[in-house]
């Protein structure tokens, strides 16, 4: 869904504008009414359970609520519609209290058979959940009370309370979904316990939400939030500058530093969960060996393509794992060192003095400045004598090359960015470093294999014990880090182009923003947005 | 002439029956898999394996379109991949949007394009002549998102006249007209032109204007008419392209219409949408093609459909 790329031309059009005073955004003094938020897609689906996008969770997310929260800065678990929650001491049994007196916005009460509902409809075939895998410990769940949950797992899941905090667990009402029928995935009426509800969807144009009176948490700012869709990113962007809208997601890269200085805007940006790297294919030629595969990572200097290419929408990986997620553990400080002479001589000792040709692929406009840095890295690269050959072909294309078995594959080399919904390592190590994540059965387009990596993720993932498993997790961050089966690049922002009387904005690390009050407790703290 | 549109309506069918062959065996030649694209990287392999067979796709190629005709025959374009709605009730959500900008595109081309045409003819090789051909060349030229990025910026950003982009009142109307015009414009305006331009000197125009004729009833009444044939076909084809949607002016205005649907489907290779949106598409340029051939027969009384 993401588009960056923007012809110069227009660009500089549109600094030009900047530059020679636009007057900017209506500096309206009063909160308006009706906030609008211009984003880049439409909705696939609005259905909780079924939406596989962040922009769309973000979206639901207004009209749904889950059990518990991830605090978006200080990465604990929350309550949201529990209150408590007790976990047995085999890790198999979790008990939760509800929070009293919320209604769905139908009518329905929220209680513990509606819990029930929510999370065995997920195991539904004919629901289509994309990360169904989440689901998959549930054994049972169980309405102990009127207010009284208990969830017993299959398997001990370490990540389960996590799990429990991304969009596709939000609890709905069983009438507003019973009463929907076929219609519920694209006009969920009265199905959630949140601060806005559904009033349209206008087919690749807009979505509708309306406060909701009655919501238990504090009410929200706005009577009215309007999503538009607007695919591309300059015209995003203008909306913000014409005042047509009030907030625009990812407006174009390379306008952001202009944006930065301008007074009119805000650019709110973050670091996201999403990592961005090259795969290198482990199995092929001279990326066997260990050495080579090192030397890539001495050849390219990631802290200059992030200035000069990405204008510092990144931030550069010090270890295979982003720093928010759970485990996470700095191998190298400041990234892998950026030494030609070193990786030269790597190369030399690996019987590659006179480098070798390798075929390089990226895809375009997916990630921030895709095709530009992986440019950068093939002209850096050619510096100590490897010779990549960049080219480029559409999202299904590519995606259809990764899914290709090994020894069928294409691939040499390759750009990719990787996130996970919930910030745990796991998602990142086992989802690319398992040998069970080889394509086609997953998505992990390296080929990496090590045996004792294999023994140190399946243990990670049978480990109660907090400590225990973030050692776990440091040993297999440490091993694959040397391994170097990818170059390790950075992990890029997520951002978003605000008026300026909008307050408080919130971007969450899985590339979610916040335009709302969070999390509901005020013992963590209560973060609004506000209009000035 | 009933019978004829009944014939060329009858002689439609095979042909959209060889659009259906030809999309449903394109779409699936392009690598890519709808079930992991709708899905996401994320989803595990089970999964997106559940949904392939769900979708049919595991069965071979001759059993789904078969499969893919038998529905269609029954008026069931089938379900979206990714927003798993009817396919009619997709389109028939985008196809006023763009009924609405291609027509509004085409009367304000048509217009301003043919009076340019008749401006410029009657005036050659005169600075008016040299003027309105030179705009017209900068209109075939200007690249669409440009254009309206352009004229955002002017209109949207510095005067705060219309709005930058969106759908629903006639203001957000104007600017994707204009610049989804400007093409046309060019076009019939040439056409008018070079057309008039060959009439004019014909010698039935020469005897309209020795018998004394005024130069309105001479030009625009004798030799206009005439001149009206290559017109016509230049506005339907336009007008017919337009209906499939306009994916540059729709995407750099934010407008909801069939382009995006068919560019987002072909994206995520959302097979049943795609095949829903050429098929209406080829259909209505069908209607389109027929209204042109209709409107020669009135535009010329020598041409008969028998």
């Amino acid at each position: 869904m993401r588009r960056y790329g923007f012809p110069g031309l227009v660009v500089a059009a549109l600094l030009a504008a900047l530059v020679t005073g636009a007057d900017g955004p209506v500096g309206a003094q009063s909160i308006p009414r009706q906030l609008r938020i211009a984003i880049g897609i439409d909705a696939d689906r609005l259905d909780p359970a079924e939406q596989t996008t962040t922009t769309i969770a973000n979206i639901v997310d207004y009209m749904f609520e889950t059990l518990v929260d991830l605090h978006p800065t200080k990465q604990q678990i929350v309550p949201r519609l529990a209150t408590r929650w007790q976990v047995s001491p085999d890790g198999l049994t979790y008990t939760f209290t509800l929070r009293r007196g919320v209604r769905f916005h139908d009518g329905t009460p929220l209680n513990a058979e509606a819990v029930k509902f929510s999370l065995e409809r997920l195991k539904d075939p004919k629901v289509a959940m994309a990360l169904r895998f989440l689901v998959q410990p549930v054994q049972s769940v169980e309405a102990v009370g009127e207010d009284t949950v208990r969830i017993r797992l299959s398997k001990v899941t370490p990540t389960f309370l996590s799990d429990l905090s991304t969009t596709q667990f939000a609890i709905v009402s069983p009438t507003a979904v019973q009463r929907a029928g076929d219609r519920w995935r694209s006009a969920p009426v009265g199905g959630g316990t949140g601060p806005y509800l559904f009033k349209e969807w206008r087919r690749g144009d807009s979505i509708l939400l309306e406060r909701n009176p009655n919501y238990w948490g504090k009410k929200p700012l706005f009577d009215e939030i309007l999503f538009r869709v607007v695919p591309d990113a300059g015209t995003r962007l203008t909306q913000v500058l014409a005042g047509d809208v009030h907030q625009a997601m990812l407006p174009p890269a390379p306008d952001v530093r202009g944006l930065r200085r301008n007074p009119q805007v805000k650019v709110v940006e973050a670091p996201s969960d999403r990592v961005i790297f090259v795969a290198l294919n482990t199995q092929w030629g001279p990326f066997k060996d260990v050495r080579v595969r090192q030397a890539m990572n001495y050849a390219v200097n990631k802290k200059a393509i992030l200035a000069s290419v990405l204008f510092d929408l990144g931030t550069v990986s010090e270890s295979p794992c982003p720093p928010m997620m759970f485990g996470y553990h700095k191998v190298r400080d400041g990234g892998w060192p950026f030494s030609p002479p070193r990786a030269k001589e790597l190369l030399a000792q690996a019987g590659y003095r006179d480098g070798f040709e390798v075929n390089f692929f990226t895809p375009t406009g997916r990630y921030i400045q895709d095709f530009q840095f992986a440019q950068a890295i093939a002209g850096q690269l050619r510096n100590v004598g490897v010779r990549a050959n960049v080219s480029t072909m559409d999202w299904p294309s590519y995606v259809a090359m990764i899914q290709t078995p090994l020894e069928r594959t294409r691939i040499q080399m390759l750009v990719l960015g990787w996130a996970w919904p919930v910030l745990d390592c796991d998602g990142v190590l086992y989802g690319q470093f398992h040998s069970s994540s080889h394509p086609p059965r997953g998505l992990g387009p390296a080929f990496y294999s090590n045996p004792r990596v294999d023994q140190i993720l399946d243990q990670q993932r049978q480990e109660p014990n907090v400590e225990r498993r973030k050692a776990l997790l440091r040993e297999a961050q440490e091993i694959i880090w040397n391994d170097a089966p990818w170059i390790w690049l950075w992990s890029q922002k997520w951002y978003v182009v605000t008026t300026r009387n909008l307050e408080g904005v919130l971007i969450h690390p899985i590339e979610k923003w916040t335009a709302l009050c969070e999390p509901q407790e005020p013992a963590v703290g209560h973060h609004c947005v506000n209009w000035r | 002439m009933g019978a004829y549109i009944l014939r060329r309506l009858a002689l439609a069918v095979p042909t959209l029956v060889g659009v259906t062959v030809v999309v449903f065996a394109l779409i699936r030649l392009v690598p890519g898999d709808p079930a992991r694209l709708a899905l996401g990287l994320q989803a595990s392999e089970e999964e997106v394996q559940r949904l392939r067979v769900q979708l049919g796709l595991d069965q071979p190629l001759p059993v789904q379109y078969v499969r893919f005709l038998g529905r269609l025959l029954q008026g069931d374009l089938g379900r979206s991949v990714v927003t798993g709605e009817a396919v009619a009730r997709e389109i028939a959500a985008r196809l006023p949007a763009t009924v609405q900008l291609a027509v509004a595109s085409t009367l304000l081309a048509t217009a301003a394009g043919m009076a340019a045409g008749v401006i410029s003819a009657t005036r050659q090789y005169s600075w008016v002549d040299y003027l309105v051909m030179t705009v017209a060349l900068f209109g075939i030229s200007l690249p669409v998102f440009w254009l309206g990025l352009m004229l955002m910026l002017l209109f949207s950003v510095h005067l705060r006249w219309l709005p930058a982009g969106g759908y629903g009142t006639p203001a957000h109307l104007v600017l994707p007209t204009v610049t989804l015009a400007a093409f046309s414009v060019a076009i019939i305006a040439r056409m008018t032109r070079s057309s008039l331009l060959e009439v004019l000197h014909q010698d039935y125009v020469r005897t309209a204007w020795a018998k004394g004729l005024g130069a309105q009833a001479v030009v625009l009444r004798h030799a206009l008419k005439n001149a009206l044939i290559p017109v016509v076909t230049v506005i339907g084809l336009q007008f017919g392209g337009l209906l499939g949607g306009a994916i540059l002016t729709e995407t750099v205005f934010a407008w909801p219409g069939m382009g995006r649907l068919l560019v987002g489907a072909i994206v995520a290779r959302d097979y049943p949408v795609v095949q829903g949106a050429v098929l209406v598409f080829a259909a209505l340029f069908t209607l389109v093609n027929l209204a042109v051939d209709v409107l020669y027969a009135y535009v010329d009384p020598r041409i008969h459909y028998g």
